[in-house]
């Protein structure tokens, strides 16, 4: 039992193996491609579209934009905005009591007129955080303020031309620096009781009370050796078109906004205008202005901030990825899966059905792995190791499987050609060799009985070849006796095995002409269980059984010959009274019984009979619960 | 007199064939002999399956080379399955099989040893008096398979026959008791003599005791001491 079972498990190995090489060989083709970043800008195209699809979130309550627009532009009359205005403003907005202001205009240089105005609302408002640029190309800040009230406002863009990462920290020339994002968070964090910290896990993160912010690097996600310096964060954009609450210069001076709406928030200062072009191109929200796939810059600005503070507050999920070690994990599971498809399934249709749901469930998985957990997985890969793995290797295996099934018939035909040998012109052969050794022939008589003899082996070598040429292989449910007789193997059984004793004792055996009466029982017996080949067999045996009778039971007078059914049990028995010898060494016939018998889980007799004869019997079992 | 008569006048005789001349030729030799029997006829498997089951003939007459449904190309497989059909389902049925194949009937040997009504087999070369009198004999539910017995050496029997045979002979008794030892019925015991006489060739002859034909025979062939 064991045995069989450790067989089954070996045969299905080396039937995995089949698929499993060529299988094996596509994931690392998959996981080098991804590798040596060709897959990239397939992955982004995934990550932004499943970004972009989620259900749109509510207007973040935490951040207000002021975006001075074209209108406002207009109304002004020019362009830099005057420090006058930028002043007023300020001081305006100061007057809401926001927690923090955040300048995104660049103010380097002064913009006259009013200028001294700007500086004296600097020096007045201390929750003020204005913009410098630092990498590669540096603009200054507006320079009478103190470093501390100094961020910058730098993205790094994909190679694609998309942001995706924000830049949340960097060392400079004049040390380490936060983004303005960073900066905006941090004060209106520190006000919640929160404030920013080294991180525990990753130290070189940032940390806002527990809450680490998961930092990039230049594998994660699809990213294939990103420059990952600095610290930086995957951008969670907010989703939907209307993700904050965006008021113009015009809005604040005309008094078109409620005070609540600014009041202990983050207030973000920019240019919302297209004209002044300070605008970044992303994939991962919907936007409508300035353009489809734009957004400003104050905007990026403002959901960097909200990112953060968010998350902190709101538990709202910040992106993530797994180490690259269980990326891979992932990858060639999905992998194994596909090669487990295609030697599952039997039928292409079912195993194109079985892909065409797993892929789903794999979207699916990654989808909302994404939107719950900000988790982005490696879906592109995934996809492709599985629809590959499952679809190509089906192919693989029917082919195999084709291939398989050739060898096998080949081989049965092999065994079937030489059984019918055997039992045919081999008998004659021996009788002839017979006839010759023993010697009480005259020469004169001998060659004639050889001569017929050899004549009758041609005939019956002949017919073999005839009976192969004409019979259709692989489905076979024939049975060849010589003399061009063929048996129906479906017919019931019984009636098949009367015409082999029938045939059989027709052959010129020596010891046949001495029988007197054979007694012939064939009951009906229940064949369902029984396969061709089985039948074949059974065939065999009760041929093969009577040549033997035929060959060596000198003196035989009385045959039984009886398959019944009883107690359970079937039962082939051939019994004569002849002076039979059994031969010591196992014949080819024997073996071939034994094999039959093993076949139907049964037993094979052979033994001599008191005072003289020789009994014959193979007995199986009823199947009982037809499994086989 | 007047039951035996009755009966004459009930007998209803299926010939199957799948030409209509030899089917008007064999139902004119039978006419002559039973001159108040009703005859069926069938020239299909299919018909005769129907014709069987529908009118309960006590008598078939059957060709083997038949078609399985008009149109279709006439076989003597067809007919050998339809005679194994008509045996399985209705045991009793007396049957004669003319035809130029009786040989193939090997293929179904078991099937008609152990079928129960008459069943004679009758060469189609056979003159028509021949022919008549096989009917007869499966009439009288007897066997005649002589023609399709094979050529090898021996007789070839079935255990329960001998043990009929033995229980007769060497013991002496009736059928009756024959049947109560046997554990069958006494309709059994008479379907094995007639068996029993088929493979013996012990046949109806003019003025000749059956039973004692047997037994000289059983003791010819040592199948009794």
């Amino acid at each position: 039992m064991q045995a069989e079972l450790w067989k089954i498990i070996k045969e299905e190995i080396a039937i995995w193996r089949v698929g499993a090489l060529p299988g094996i060989a596509v994931i690392a083709l998959v996981i080098i491609t991804r590798l040596s970043g060709y897959m990239q800008s397939l992955e982004w195209l995934a990550f932004d579209n499943f970004l972009r699809i989620r259900p749109a979130e509510a207007i973040d309550e935490h951040v207000v934009i002021i975006g001075i627009n074209e209108e406002d532009i207009r109304r002004v009359g020019t362009y830099p905005i005057p420090d006058r205005e930028i002043a007023a403003l300020l001081r305006k907005l100061n007057s809401l009591a926001p927690t923090v202001i955040g300048l995104d205009i660049i103010r380097d240089l002064p913009v006259e007129p009013g200028h001294p105005e700007l500086v004296s609302a600097f020096q007045d408002i201390k929750n003020l955080v204005a913009i410098e640029k630092v990498l590669p190309e540096k603009i200054a800040p507006p320079p009478t303020l103190p470093p501390e009230q100094v961020c910058f406002s730098d993205q790094i863009i994909d190679a694609d031309g998309k942001l995706r990462r924000s830049l949340l920290a960097t060392p400079t020339e004049q040390g380490y620096k936060f983004s303005l994002s960073v900066c905006l968070a941090k004060t209106y964090l520190a006000k919640q009781g929160y404030t920013l910290e080294n991180g525990i896990r990753d130290p070189q993160a940032l940390r806002f009370g527990n809450l680490e912010l998961p930092r990039f690097f230049p594998n994660s996600g699809g990213y294939v050796r990103t420059d990952a310096g600095g610290v930086q964060m995957l951008l969670n954009f907010r989703s939907g078109q209307k993700r904050f609450r965006i008021l113009s210069l015009n809005d604040i001076k005309n008094g078109k906004y409620q005070a609540q709406w600014i009041r202990d928030r983050i207030v973000i200062i920019g240019v919302t205008a297209p004209s002044v072009k300070d605008f970044i191109t992303t994939s991962a929200v919907t936007s409508i202005k300035p353009a489809q796939g734009r957004v400003y810059g104050a905007e990026v600005q403002a959901d960097a901030s909200s990112a953060i503070v968010s998350a902190v507050l709101d538990s709202r999920s910040l992106l993530n990825s797994w180490a690259e070690c269980w990326e891979y994990v992932w990858i060639i599971s999905w992998g194994v899966l596909g090669i487990a498809f295609a030697r599952l399934t039997k039928s292409p249709w079912r195993n194109l059905v079985a892909v065409v749901i797993a892929s789903t469930i794999l979207i699916a998985v990654s989808y909302l792995l994404l939107l719950y957990w900000g988790l982005w997985v490696p879906l592109v890969p995934a996809i492709l190791v599985l629809n590959l793995n499952g679809i190509a290797m089906t192919a693989l295996y029917q082919y195999d499987q084709a291939l398989r099934s050739r060898i096998e018939a080949r081989q049965a035909l092999i065994e079937r050609t030489f059984e019918t040998i055997h039992n045919g012109p081999l008998q004659t052969l021996a009788k002839a060799l017979k006839t010759i050794r023993e010697q009480d022939l005259s020469s004169e008589e001998l060659l004639p009985e050889l001569e017929k003899e050899l004549e009758k082996l041609n005939y019956e070598l002949r017919g073999i070849y005839e009976f192969l040429q004409r019979e259709p292989l692989t489905q076979d449910r024939s049975l060849y006796l010589g003399n061009g007789l063929l048996l129906n193997l479906q017919d019931p059984i019984h009636t098949v095995l009367y015409q082999v004793y029938d045939h059989t004792l027709q052959r010129e055996f020596a010891c046949f002409s001495t029988l007197r009466v054979k007694i012939v029982t064939f009951d009906p017996i229940d064949d369902h269980h029984l396969s061709i080949e089985q039948k074949r067999g059974l065939c065999r045996f009760l041929e093969e059984a009577l040549c033997n009778v035929g060959k060596h039971a000198t003196g035989v007078t009385r045959l039984e010959i009886s398959c019944t059914q009883n107690e359970g049990w079937y039962t082939l028995k051939i019994i004569d009274d002849g002076l039979g010898s059994i031969a010591a060494k196992e014949g080819r016939g024997t073996q071939q019984f034994r094999n039959l018998a093993r076949q139907l889980r049964g037993k094979f007799t052979r033994s001599p009979l008191s005072p003289r004869g020789t009994l014959c019997e193979l007995s199986w079992p009823v199947a009982k619960f037809g499994f086989w | 007199m007047k039951q035996a008569l009755t009966r004459q006048a009930l007998l209803k005789i299926l010939v199957i064939d799948d030409h209509e001349s030899v089917l008007g030729g064999t139902i004119e030799v039978l006419r002559k002999k039973y001159v108040d029997a009703q005859f069926l006829t069938a020239v299909t498997a299919q018909e005769a399956l129907d014709q069987v089951a529908k009118m309960q003939p006590d008598l078939v007459v059957m060709d083997l080379s038949l078609p399985e449904s008009p149109g279709k190309m006439a076989r003597p497989d067809t007919g050998v399955k339809l005679l194994r059909n008509l045996m399985k389902n209705h045991i009793n049925l007396n049957i004669v099989v003319q035809s130029a194949h009786v040989r193939t009937l090997v293929r179904i040997r078991p099937d008609i040893d152990i079928h129960k009504g008459g069943f004679t087999v009758a060469d189609k070369s056979l003159s028509s008096q021949e022919m008549l009198t096989r009917v007869d004999w499966a009439l009288q539910g007897l066997t005649h398979t002589k023609d399709i017995k094979g050529v090898h050496a021996g007789l070839e029997v079935k255990p329960e026959w001998l043990r009929v045979l033995t229980l007769a002979f060497e013991e002496g008794l009736t059928d009756k008791a024959i049947a109560e030892r046997m554990c069958v019925g006494e309709r059994m015991v008479r379907h094995y003599w007639s068996k029993l006489q088929d493979a013996l060739d012990v046949y109806p002859e003019e003025g000749k005791n059956m039973r004692i034909q047997t037994e000289m025979r059983a003791r010819e062939e040592g199948l009794i001491d």
